[in-house]
Order: C-alpha cells, then structure tokens, then sequence
C-alpha cells in the first residue's frame, strides 16, 4: 500500500504542509495562516484538512519531518523562560561585556544584544581548570547547590552551566548538572560541554544560555505537539529538522533546542539541493527570496555548505556582529534585506535606494490598494508588465497596475526620470544588490560563481533570478515546482544527520594517536545513537571526520577532513591539512609546526529507501500551442518587449522554448529574458539555459 | 557639479564598485595569517580614480585606513606619476608620514590599465603580522626602533617582483613566512580588484570611470555641504589632556563652520615627543574625519567629494603632525583622543549628535617571554572602556570605540600564555554618573604561571585624566594598572616575576546630563 510522508514548516506567516509519496510522483500541499498564540493549531487543523480533501488514511502516513521558527522568534522577542547561569568565579558578568565590538562604525548609539540572563542571575562558582583541564580548584559543590536553591526560588525554570575549560574536562560541570537534574527535574538544565563543547568562553557561553532560555518551551511545545499528531491518528515517528540539514528525534531536539533555531532555511536549502542535484548542478547557488528578504546558500555537491557558528536575534537585522552568538553546526545562509515588498527611496545624494525597508503584507505594496504608497519591488515589476494583475498568486489577489504607477511616478519626480525608467531601475538597483552580495558571499568562501547553477525560489525568487544570472555570468538557471513550499518539501530530503564537536589541543608532531582515536570515537558513539534514534537506517551510515587545525601562532584555524581510519599518524594529519591550507592560501609554510584545536564528527544516514530523486510529474500535457498569449514586457528602460505567456502547468515536458518569455504559476512567475532558451522537464524543473 | 548620470545608473555602478572592493576584502580576510586582519578587520581595500581620489570601499573597512590609504596612494603618484607606471606595476610603503602612521601597517596599490590607459588604481592596507623592531609599547624614541622601513617603491615590475626587497623583508621580521604570505594576499587582492573593475566597464560598456567617480565625488559632496549647512557657523575651541608620559599631552583644537565648509585647526597641540606616541599627520586627518562623520553625517560614504568640505590642519612638529624620524607605533595612545576632542567642540552646536568622553583609547597588554613548558613566545592582548553617554541613553560596557578591536578570549589567552585569569569583571559604577551614565570600565586580573621573567609592556590612557561628561554629566573613573597590587607607570615596560600578579581597570564613559535632571 502507498505510504506518504509530511513536511511540516511553521514561517513566521504561513504554515506550510507538504504530503508525498514514495517517489514524489503524488504530492498534496496546504498553506494556513500561522496561528501566533499556539502555533500547534494551525498545525493540526492544516493536516486534519489536508486528510480530509485527499482521503488518506492516517495509518498510511510513514513518517512526519518539522521545522518552526518558533525559537527563533522567542529569542528575537525575548520570550524565553526565566534563566539562571552558574560560572566559573571571576566571570559572571561576561555574558554583559560580550565581545566588546562594534557592529556599526558609525553609530554612536548602538546597543549590544541585551544578555538572556540577567546579572543576578549569573552566579560565580567557587572552581577552576586549567587549559589542560587540570583541577586547580575543585567545584565546591555546597555553592552550587545554594545558588541553585536561591535561583529556583526565585522562580527559575532553566539554568545553564559553563565553566572555563569544561571542553578539555567535562567533571565540574557534569557534576553540577547532576546535582540540579536530581533535586530539580522539573528544571531545564543546559551544560557547555554537551551544547557546544568548544573553546572560546563567550561564545560558547552565549550558545549555552540560548540553549536554555528556549529550553523549556521546546520541551513543551514538541510534546504537545507529538501528542496532537497522535490524536489524529498517525501513530509514526516524528522528527525535528535541525540547523545542519539533518533531522533528529523530538528526544534529541527537545535535550539540545538551540539546534533548531535555523531548521525552516535549511530545510529551504536541501531542496534547492535536491532540485538541483536531480539537474546534474555539482555547484549551486541557491537563492530564495520572499516579501522581506532574499537568502544565499552555496549548495558543493548536493550538500548544502555548513557553517560551525551564525548568529541569532540580531539587534540590526542585516549587521553582522549585532546578534547573539551560536556556536552549532548550521546550514549556511547569507540575509539580504530585498523582497518584493521593498520600498525603493530616495537617500540624500539624490539616488534610488531600494530596501531593507519592506512594506510586507500590511499596508503591502502599493498595487494591494491596502493603503501602502510607496512605490515597492513588486510594483515595480508590475509596471514593466511581468506581473499578470488577474493571475497574482494564482488569481487569489488581484492587484492594481495603476496604483503602481501613481507610486513609481512620484518617486521618479524626485529624480527626474519617467514611470519606465524608475520601474526598470528599482529592479535593476535590487537585482545589482543582489548580485552583489552574491559575488562576495562566493568570494568568502573561495567560489566562482560563474561555474554554479542558479537554483531560484520563494515568491520572487524566478522573478528576478534570469537578471541575477545575467549579472554574475551564470549560464543555468533551475526554477523547481512549489516554489512556495521549498521548505516543507526539503523536510522530506533530510537524512538523519548529528554533529558533534570537541576541543582537543595538541601539535601534528607530539599527538598521542591513540588518545586523538578515543576522542573521535566517542564522539561517534554519541553521535551514531542519536542518528539511529532518529530512525536513520544503520546499513546506510556515514562518518566524517574533520579537524580544525592551524600552524602554531595563527589566531584561526581551517577545518580539515580526515579520512576515518586506523593507522593515521602525525605526518599524514599534517599532510592533510596542507593540502587544505594550499587550496585556501595557494601556499604552505614547510618551517612551522601544525596544531590541532577542535575535533568535528558527523554521522548521516539516510532515514528513508524511498528513492525521492526518482519522483516525476504526472501530468504531461499534449503541445498543441502552449502559450496563453502575449504581452509587452519591459526588460530595459529602451522600451517593451512583446513576450509569450505559458502557464507552467500547460507546458509540455522536454520541448525547448526561446526566450524571452514569462511562465506562470500559481506561487510565482518565472521571467525569462532575451537570448536564452528553456524547458520544463518531467522532474519537475523549468530550466532557463542563458546564452 | 554637473550631473550627467541619471540616479539609476549611479546607484547600481557604484553598488558594483563597492562590491568589487568587497569581494576584493573578502579573499584578503580568508587568505590572511594576521588575527588583526581576521577578527578586527584591521585592513582597507580601496578603488580610486586615476588622481587617488576614493571611489569605492570595502564595507567594513575601519575609519583610520579609510582616511589615510586615498592619501598613500596620492603620494605613490607624486613619485610615480601615471607615465611612470606599467601594467603589472605594484608600489608600496609602510612609511609611516605616507601610510598610516605606524610600520606594521603595509600599503599596496595597483594601476587598472584598459586599452592602454590608467582607469583606476587598486589599493589596500593590511596590518602585518610582524614588522620587526621592538615589540609594541610607547618607549621607541625614533621610528628606526620601530621596525622595518619601505619607502615608496615598487615591489612590483610590470609583474616582476623585486626580490631583494623580499630578501630584506623577510630577513628583518620575526615571522618571515606569516608576513610575506600577508604580503601576497593583498597582491591577490589587488589583482582581484583589477579583474572586476574591467569586467564591470565591460558589462555597462564604459571606457572611463570619469563620468561615474564625478557623480559620485558630486553627490557625496552635495550630500556633505547639505550635513555642514545645518550646523550653525561660528568657530568653537577646545582642548583636552591626556595622560600623555611625564607630562600630560594637550590636543587643541578649533572647528570653524562657514556655510557649508568646516576647517579644523589643531593649532596649540603640544609639541612631538621622543616617544612612539606620535600621531602623524595621516591618522590625524583620518581620526578627525571619523569623528566629524560620526557626529554630523553617519550616512554620508567616505570619499574625497565627501571631504572636500573639509579641511584639517595641524602645526608640523607638533604631537598631532610630527616630524621624521618620530616614533609613532603606539600613536593610538594620543590618536584615539581626537574625535572625542571633535564630540567635545560640536558639543555646545549640536548636543544631540555627540556623546561624552569614552574610555577610550583602546587597551592592551604585550608580553614576550618564555611559558610554562620553557618554549619562547609573545602576544598581545586588548580590552576596551566604556562609552560615553549621550541624550539617547547610557554609554554601553565595555566597548570598542573609536577603533574596533574585540577583548581577546580568557580561554585563549590562557592556551597562548604562560598567565592565569583571576577574573574579568566589570567595574560597576566607573562609567561617569548624569542623567545619563557613561558606560563601565572593567577589570582584568592575571598571575604569571611562567617559569620566568615575563617582560610586559601596557596600551594604557586615562590613568590620571578621566573621560569628561557633557552637558553636566560627571566624569568617568579613572584606568588603572596594577603589578602586585601597587599602581605603576603603563609607559613603561617591565619585567615581571614567576607569581606576580597584574591588574588592567580600563577606564569608565562620561555621563551626560546633572544626576536627576
């Protein structure tokens, strides 16, 4: 009997819910509202109806995979639970110095992120390690438990423990803990060296509290959660996305929530790496953009790239170094603020500016006649005729062409240019910032984006992506179905996947092998149980190894692959790492001795046999003439051009169409310029090829 | 000016040149051994036009590199004029009246030649990982103990480098193989710059950079003349002391507006000293400029229309435009004063653009010695004071200001030395009281767990001179550094034993405004 499986991605607007089969070849796709007070409704309303209309059983659903931002957002509102913090004597105010840098060089007024823990309830602990882990002074153990007693009563729900160099000597802290866990289970208790176990006290301190302030909600809101799907009747595993792009149990992801702070983008980011894998893309870049925002993720051979720390509730959304730190294994993505409720502006040089400021759904672009004035990206985009005003989003909406114009009017007083060319502009403007940001996020990670595919969704994403290609040299460009729904769809990509990391100092040419072997090893242990706890199939595991290394004296260190084997010596581990520091540098230094920092596992495997790559789609229309006629189209400010219109779901699979053209859909439309040919395949994908 | 390029055009050329200069840093940062360049972004990449007038800059390049490299790469230009340059030249300096004021900082540029012709210069300043001379402290009387000198010359012949000044680098610096590596990354990043620059005239079809640099040198300039318009005109004087060595140093200075003009004169700065606090005219120009920036125009890119308003001048042989061969490796310990002297001048025209004194400048300890095992081994260490306070609120903790260098990590510092943290606390109440409070200072505490002597050297200000409050607002506490419990001078450098204990209490903020007002 076919068996289904559901994707549920909780958006700060929408909740989204994605049902499949085995091969992809039936998917059913419901979008509800988010229900803000308790998130869980919409849930379980949107799946009892998704039920309803397609007439599953219940007991034919194999497996359910979630992601939420939830977390995310009771950091960024401060609505975690009240916390307490017990650390080394001498440091309880370091949560309040922070780093002590400014994320903005010419603000004068710039606050640091407000600590999760207020001073009085960081609490010094008489005890001390030295960087080896030595004991220099031993936990006094009276202390903790005074501390934890006044924190309780004054109504604590969660405390995090960090001491200065637990990573190299977990005791103090694992005996700390088990005091509280003992007398006190009704408390969340967060531990440095089970959260992030990695050397840099703040940081490390910063993941840990953030790891506890949420603490509590989790457990309860995945509890109620599980126990609701349940209720309806579906009696089957039910996994949390993580950051990293794997999926864990709710046992794991309720013990170590920080983990999923970013499982809504990384979910987005394994099926733009599916979707482009199933193309034959070795190198993507993957680009989403929405209302508000636009996101960047490099995707290196059907793997998203990973990042070992990124930043939560920032105090300005776009600024790095504004927000709190998180030292965990995640998907990495790069926020630019350009959506298509962008506001384009004049600045004081007279020039246009468009974005971050968003108009977002509430007054909305000009064009939604909700009030909004302001001329926006989509109506810029209106205006130059890419937009069908009877066919927005699937004709839920229609929206008004010459409120756009009246908006793109005014502003184009203030520069003295006429309606097209301010139309034309805005997006020429938000598209070279775009591209931009692109160029630079490829150079930090040492990519050409000319030999990467261009992997477009979100509302807007197709609308825009053919220019971005344009602008960086990128030859292919892959719109995927559900545009809208690329999250919940990654769901079901996910293998089970943990990370776990340590730091383990020594140098290439004095390391007890043996003693760097027991170290890898516990940590796969560790990690391979919460990977098959996760219903990972135990025939398909994977292990891979990494080591952060530096030579001695660098303040950073690159992070290096080691193959997992016996037999490894010292001179192998040092060749490894030089081969990485020479694809990074274009050199080495054959004089300088090579020193390990932290040790990195992962452990993947797949959770499903299901073949997802396999997955076509069924409708495969006969090609009498698939477009639904024409319209003028501006692609520059010299004039219009008569475009073809296709509706993608008429397009017929395989045959190839010259641009330029627009494809409509019922979540977004594709613009594809002059010079270029396309075609949809049977997988599912538009694939635009520039000339 | 006139203009010739409509505001769309501007605006998505120049976001492409900002990109180029981006991308250029972004490869520079991922290539460098420097932990200043790495963790403190303590480097530039610029484009200029033809003449060394700055068109586009990294982002997150810091202010002093952004006022001082357009400068290094004019005077490249008064030796090498545009005939004198080839494809493939790269010229360079670390001096220190033509760079940034101190020898670890390397400057580097590059001519963009398209169909013959110089269209732009690629250029850039990094913070090397080592220079030689002696290790960083205020004592160097003359720039010759400071390091290694290069003059302005090419290290770079039409794509040939000139191996004896590689030769005589390496041989003068204590991380040959670090320094140079550096040394290459930003040549990398110059040709990177170049590459970009010419596919980004390829893509809009444009044989020059003219009609663009002058829109954007235009606009800025508008944009700047619009900011000065708004203050009052008037000329208005102050001055401030520091700590400075025996005796305290004063900075003086007078700002005068006149429509949409500003001139600042630092005329009645004390005369230079033989000691490496002096600022040399570079940084001076650049410190004054972040700090005018900060108060009047945050929004407005840097660039020369942006200061052709503005004119600095500072009396030569004085501490703020000395004269070689003085010493100027910690300038920062005189340097960092200035846009708090700028705050304090706008103070009375524009109360709610400035903020009090802060704990500036930055601190920091060097040491070099050997650690526990007996192995060599030198590092510095930095910590911040706290801001000022201001009309919008209190002054923060503990922050960076007017550099931008983070504290460095209790866990490393006890991994790259021989020392123990005893604690890091902030010193509640230090930051000056007002409506207001100026923001706290902190305390540091260490004990030497080497197995012998540790020479140490300090950054150090505001030990006998506090931060001042504004509009009524009190001053902060003072800094403090400790050996053995026993406040000492932090000019000088000591050699300290096995179990000695050292205290660093950076300095609290000014407040703003009477307490309960």
């Amino acid at each position: 009997m076919q068996k289904y499986s559901v994707g549920i991605d909780i958006g700060g607007t929408f909740t989204d819910i994605v049902m499949q089969n085995a091969d992809g070849s039936e998917r059913h796709v419901h979008k509800i509202l988010t229900t803000k007070s308790d998130p869980a409704d919409a849930v379980i309303e949107g799946f009892g109806r998704l039920l309803n209309e397609t007439g599953i059983e219940p007991s034919r659903i194999s497996r359910v995979v979630h992601a939420t931002t939830l977390f995310t957002n009771a950091l960024i509102e401060r609505k975690g639970v009240a916390t307490g913090l017990l650390t080394t004597s001498g440091f309880g105010d370091l949560l309040e110095i922070g780093r002590e840098r400014k994320y903005d060089l010419y603000d004068l007024y710039q606050r640091k992120p407000a600590p999760l823990v207020p001073r009085a309830h960081c609490i010094e602990i008489d005890e001390r390690l030295a960087p080896d882990g030595t004991v220099e002074i031993e936990l006094n153990i009276d202390a903790v438990a005074t501390a934890v007693a006044e924190l309780v009563e004054q109504g604590v729900e969660a405390i995090a423990i960090m001491f200065l160099h637990a990573f190299a000597n977990p005791e103090h802290e694992r005996r700390a803990a088990a005091w509280i866990r003992e007398r006190h289970p009704e408390v969340f208790v967060s531990v440095s060296t089970e959260v992030s176990p990695i050397i840099r006290e703040y940081e490390r301190l910063s993941t840990t509290v953030a790891n506890a302030y949420i603490g509590p909600l989790a457990e309860a809101y995945l509890d109620d959660l599980s126990f609701r799907i349940q209720e309806l009747g579906i009696d089957t595993p039910f996994f949390i996305m993580t950051s990293n792009g794997g999926v864990n149990s709710v046992a794991e992801a309720k013990r170590i929530p920080v983990q999923l702070l970013e499982s809504g983008p990384a979910a987005g980011a394994l099926a733009g790496a599916h979707f482009g894998a199933i193309e034959g893309a070795e190198q993507v870049l993957a680009f989403d953009m929405g209302g508000t925002t636009a996101k960047l993720c490099i995707i290196d051979r059907g793997e998203p790239v990973i990042a070992h720390s990124f930043e939560a509730s920032r105090e300005k959304r776009f600024r790095d170094g504004s927000g709190l730190p998180i030292s965990i294994s995640t998907v990495e993505l790069i926020e630019i603020g350009a959506g298509g409720g962008s506001i384009a502006t004049t600045d004081q040089m007279g020039l246009i500016k468009v974005g971050p400021r968003s108009a977002g759904a509430e007054p909305g672009p000009a064009c939604y006649g909700r009030g909004g004035t302001e001329p926006t990206v989509t109506d810029a985009n209106l205006s130059i005729g890419t937009l069908n005003p009877e066919y927005f989003l699937g004709g839920a909406m229609t929206i008004d062409r010459q409120a756009s114009d009246a908006a793109l009017v005014d502003l184009g007083l203030a520069v003295a240019l006429d309606v097209s060319r301010v139309a034309t502009g805005v997006l020429e403007i938000v598209t070279e910032s775009m591209a931009s940001a692109a160029r630079v996020h490829t150079a930090e990670r040492a990519y050409d984006p000319r030999s990467c595919t261009l992997l477009a969704t979100g509302g807007a994403g197709p609308l825009h992506a053919f220019a971005i290609a344009r602008k960086l040299g990128i030859r292919s460009l892959v719109c995927p179905p559900c545009a809208g729904v690329g999250s919940a769809v990654g769901l079901l990509m996910a293998p089970a996947r943990a990370d776990r990391s340590t730091t383990f100092p020594g140098q290439t040419d004095t390391i007890d092998i043996g003693k760097l072997e027991r170290a890898f090893e516990d940590l796969e242990r560790d990690a391979r149980a919460i990977v098959l706890e996760a219903g990972g199939i135990e025939q398909g595991i994977e292990i891979r190894r990494h080591i952060d290394m530096r030579y001695v004296g660098q303040g950073f260190e690159l992070t290096v692959p080691i193959a997992a084997s016996n037999g490894l010596d010292g001179a192998e581990l040092r060749a490894a790492f030089e081969r990485v520091y020479d694809e990074t540098f274009q050199r080495i230094l054959p004089q300088s001795s090579v020193e390990l920092v932290n040790l990195r596992v992962t452990v993947l495997a797949p959770v499903t046999e299901d073949d997802m790559g396999a997955q076509t789609e069924s409708k495969a229309p006969a090609a009498a003439d698939p477009s639904s006629g024409r319209r003028p189209v501006w692609f520059g400010p010299e004039g219009a051009t008569d475009t073809a219109v296709y509706s993608r779901y008429d397009l017929p699979f395989d045959q190839v169409f010259d641009g330029p053209a627009i494809v409509e859909e019922a979540e977004t439309t594709i613009l594809i310029g002059p010079s270029s040919r396309f075609v949809r395949r049977s997988n599912g994908n538009v694939v635009v090829t520039l000339d | 000016m006139a203009q010739t390029l409509d505001a769309v055009t501007v605006e998505a050329q120049w976001t492409r040149l900002i990109s180029v200069a981006d991308e250029a840093a972004a490869a520079l940062v991922r290539t460098s051994f420097s932990t200043l360049v790495r963790e403190s972004h303590d480097f530039s990449c610029v484009l200029t036009d033809p003449a060394g007038r700055s068109l586009a800059q990294a982002t997150k390049s810091i202010p002093s590199f952004i006022g001082t490299l357009p400068r290094s790469v004019r005077a490249f230009l008064n030796v090498y004029p545009l005939d004198q340059l080839s494809p493939g030249d790269v010229v360079i300096t670390n001096d220190i009246y033509d760079g940034t004021g101190h020898l670890p900082d390397i400057t580097v540029a590059k001519p963009i030649f398209r169909k013959g012709i110089i269209v732009g210069i690629a250029a850039s300043t990094a913070h090397a990982p080592d220079i030689g001379g002696k290790i960083r402290s205020p004592e160097p009387r003359e720039v010759f103990e400071e390091g290694f000198q290069i003059p302005i010359m090419k290290l770079m012949n039409a794509g040939q480098p000139d191996e004896t000044l590689i030769k005589l680098l390496r041989k003068n610096v204590r991380v040959p193989d670090q320094t140079i590596g550096d040394l290459w990354a930003q040549l990398s990043a110059l040709d990177l710059m170049e590459r970009r620059t010419l596919r980004m005239m390829d893509d809009y079809g444009l044989d020059t950079l003219e009609a663009l640099a002058a829109e954007i040198h235009g606009r800025s300039e508008g944009a700047m003349r619009a900011a000065i318009s708004a203050l009052p005109d008037g000329i208005y004087r102050e001055s401030l002391q520091t700590d400075g060595l025996q005796l305290p140093v004063t900075l003086a200075m007078s700002i005068s507006i006149k429509g949409d003009e500003i001139e600042v004169d630092l005329e009645g700065s004390s005369p230079q000293v033989d000691r490496a606090i002096n600022v040399a005219y570079c940084y001076t120009y650049a410190m004054v400029m972040y700090g005018l920036k900060c108060a009047i125009c945050p929004d407005v890119p840097n660039n020369e229309g942006s200061f052709n308003p503005i004119t600095v001048i500072s009396p030569e042989g004085s501490i703020v435009n000395p004269k070689f061969p003085a010493a100027g490796g910690s300038r920062l310990l005189v340097g960092h004063y200035l846009p708090a002297l700028v705050m304090k001048c706008l103070g009375g025209i524009a109360p709610d653009a400035v903020i009090a004194a802060c704990g500036s400048p930055l601190w920091g300890m060097n040491q070099s010695g050997t650690d526990e095992a007996g192995r060599p081994y030198a590092n510095m260490l930095f910590y911040n004071g706290g801001m000022g306070a201001s009309s919008a609120g209190d002054g923060e903790t503990c922050l960076s200001w007017p550099s931008n260098v983070s504290s460095t990590s209790i866990e490393v510092t006890e991994h790259i030395s021989p020392l123990r943290v005893t604690q890091k606390r902030i010193v509640r109440g230090s930051g000056g009281a007002g409506h207001h409070s100026g923001g706290n200072g902190q305390q540091i505490s260490f004990v030497s767990r080497a197995r012998d002597k540790v020479a140490v050297s300090f950054l150090a200000e505001r030990t006998r001179i506090p931060a001042d409050g504004i509009a009524g607002g009190e001053a902060g506490k003072l800094g403090k550094v400790l050996i053995n419990g026993e406040a000492v001078d932090p000019k000088s450098q000591y050699v300290i034993e096995p179990g000695t204990t050292i205290d660093l209490v950076t300095p609290g903020g000014g407040g703003w405004g009477k307490v309960g007002s």
